[in-house]
């Protein structure tokens, strides 16, 4: 028997039970469903990933710490160069300025900067009232979208960028409004007597305002200056403090990118610990991979259900056709060809089973895209990516497994005898 | 020419081994038509069931046109089944929910004849057997006459050379079962396909060429019928 007559007559059998074969096949539906959903989320979020790391790193860059203490059971041993700046959030050793010496003379090391992260007081305009604000070093290989405003190459050392929402709170009418105008920034000296409080107000001129993007986290809640404003801003609060010279990141930008991974393995040879955006974006994407791996594994335990599914239909298909089969074996049909049949309709049912879930897949992600995207505020990026390989690979993958399924049914089809099929009694 | 040789087969083992048949021989002319007749359980089924190739005997030969079926492996038994030999049985085994047209392309498509040329030996089929206005019509939709009048045209579809037919009209009353006897034995002598009738209906063994008692296992009587 031909296997298009077989395929034929495989479809026609499942149209004569519809109910059946729609219910078997939603078992599978539900598989491919959520197999298709996870497959989508994780493209959609690897790429996601990727161009937040790419705006908001630059590929030349890397971040240099300390390597933490090996380690080792009981107290640690004192080295002189302890944090006392965080505690208990950060009990590594700090880089100081021999460390930043040491790493600027390596090969192909363009600059070396201390992430400053000033701790000011406040910010506040005349007439208005005060806010506390996180302070931040503009880069500009980081990504920013401005609501007014931009900025060509690096800010100059009395420019600020302000938030949207410190737009409103320091009483300007529009993001346009507060362009060229001045903020005041308010910080204490930490080294000043505890009865003679010393601070000091630094006025800024506002370059620009960033608004909310969902690509620019970084930008979302500070307040951006230069990095030479930064580190005046950072040597009056600290200097004359323990803490002053001592850096718990640095920023070190190098000619290119394979230079960036060739300086990292260096520093992580004289005991530094270096990431380069690569990295970044590999532990995001771990994070991404195992959030997928759980859904996938979600819809592998579907199939598996929807498999004994399939073996129990047809292990019932058989039964009810038994005569059908005697028959068919009588009119010199082959066993392998009974078989093939079976199979068939197992491979029909997969298929059927498959474009179901992936459609209804599909449809639902194209329709919850916008929403999520929304609900996330991350402007127009898709977080669920359906490609066509990716279909096709459930649907192609969900048609193998329930040929399988349908083997053993199958075999017992083959082997009926039909002389005991055709006894009518 | 089919030879019947020394067919003998026993069920079951030891104590309750039951011969089923015993030596049985004859030979059927082509053309002819042959009614096996005895009472239930006499073996007369399981004769048709050797001679068909779907069970095989203990010890014997069946030979069809100079070759021993029963030394054929599977896939020639099968072969020679779909393009040589058809059945039809008193329960008619249409498949309900299938139009009359399908119902009749099974066994073409069995015997892998090309699509092309299935329509027309359908419609002549259907034509033959007086169903070619229920082509569409559902096998479910057919009286019990025309479910059987639809076997005998999915048995002559693919001209066989042997037709086999057990207990044809035992589901039929006397009017459309004479109407199925008459299709099968015109079909029998304007084709000259030979037709084997398993049957314990004696107006029907009356008009076949030879008639086979059997009895307990054993050939009882053959009686050529004289025409």
């Amino acid at each position: 028997m031909k296997l298009r007559d077989v395929t034929i007559r495989a479809g026609r059998s499942l149209k004569q039970a519809k109910a059946r074969t729609l219910l078997t096949s939603l078992a599978i539906g539900v598989g491919a469903f959520t197999i298709t959903l996870s497959l989508a989320a994780g493209v959609g979020g690897r790429a996601y990933t990727d161009e937040i790391v790419n705006a908001n790193t630059n590929v030349k860059e890397l971040s240099v710490t300390k390597s933490p203490p090996k380690s080792q059971q009981g107290p640690q041993k004192y080295t002189g160069n302890a944090s006392g700046v965080s505690g208990g959030l950060f009990s590594g050793e700090l880089l100081d300025q021999a460390d930043i010496d040491k790493i600027l003379k390596l090969d192909g090391v363009v600059s070396v900067s201390p992430n400053y992260n000033p701790q000011v007081k406040y910010v506040t305009r005349s007439d208005q009232d005060k806010y506390v604000a996180t302070i931040s070093t503009f880069s500009p290989s980081v990504t920013l979208k401005f609501a007014a405003g931009s900025v060509n190459g690096d800010l100059a050392s009395n420019e600020i960028i302000l938030t949207e929402e410190y737009v409103k709170a320091l009483g300007f009418s529009s993001s346009q409004d507060a362009i060229g105008k001045t903020v005041n920034i308010v910080a204490d000296k930490l080294s000043s007597p505890v009865t003679a409080p010393e601070n000091n107000t630094f006025v800024y001129t506002v370059k620009g305002v960033s608004s909310k993007s969902g690509l620019a986290f970084r930008a979302q809640s500070s307040l951006l200056i230069s990095n030479s404003s930064a580190k005046t801003l950072y040597d009056y609060i600290n200097l004359g403090t323990r803490s002053y010279g001592n850096y718990i990141v640095a920023s070190v930008e190098t000619t290119s990118a394979s230079q960036a991974q060739k300086v990292k393995d260096t520093l992580t040879g004289m005991g530094y610990l270096a990431q380069t955006a690569a990295d970044v974006l590999g532990v995001i994407n771990t994070f991404i991979n195992v959030l997928q791996g759980v859904l996938l594994g979600f819809g592998a335990l579907a199939v598996l259900t929807s498999v004994f599914g399939i073996i129990n239909t047809q292990y019932i298909s058989v039964l009810e056709r038994t005569q059908q089969i005697g028959l068919m074996k009588a009119l010199g049909m082959r066993r392998r060809d009974v078989g093939r049949l079976f199979k068939l309709e197992a491979a029909w049912i997969g298929l059927l089973g498959g474009s179901i879930g992936t459609g209804l897949a599909v449809i639902l992600g194209t329709i919850a895209n916008p929403i999520i995207s929304k609900a996330l505020d991350i402007g127009n990026i898709s977080l669920i990516v359906f490609t066509p390989m990716n279909i096709a690979v459930v649907i192609v993958g969900l048609v193998i497994v329930s040929v399988s399924s349908g083997i053993l049914p199958a075999r017992k089809a083959a082997k009926l005898n039909p002389i005991e099929a055709l006894r009518t009694e | 020419m089919i030879e019947v040789k020394k067919i003998s087969k026993t069920y079951g083992k030891g104590d309750n081994a039951f011969r089923v048949l015993d030596n049985i021989n004859f030979t059927v002319p082509d053309g002819a038509s042959v009614a096996i007749l005895g009472k239930s359980g006499s073996g007369k089924s399981t004769l048709m069931h050797v001679m068909s190739g779907l069970d095989k005997p203990d010890s014997g030969e069946i030979i069809i046109d100079g070759k021993n079926i029963l030394q054929l492996n599977q896939k020639d038994i099968d072969k020679f089944r779909s393009t040589k030999m058809s059945f039809i049985f008193q329960s008619f085994f249409v498949q309900a929910k299938e139009n009359c047209y399908d119902n009749v392309s099974l066994p073409l498509e069995i015997a892998d004849v090309a699509p092309s040329r299935r329509k027309s030996k359908i419609e002549t089929a259907l034509k033959a057997v007086d169903l070619l206005d229920k082509i569409k019509s559902r096998a479910k939709d057919l009286s019990g006459g025309q479910k059987q009048r639809l076997a005998v045209a999915r048995a002559i579809v693919n001209s066989p050379q042997v037709l086999f037919a057990d207990e044809p009209t035992g589901n039929l009353d006397s009017v459309t079962g004479g109407k199925v006897e008459d299709l099968l034995f015109d079909y029998n002598k304007k084709n000259n396909v030979t037709l084997i009738v398993v049957t314990h209906d004696a107006e029907l063994a009356d008009r076949c060429d030879m008639q086979i008692h059997i009895k307990d296992g054993k050939i009882d009587s053959i009686r050529e019928m004289k025409k």
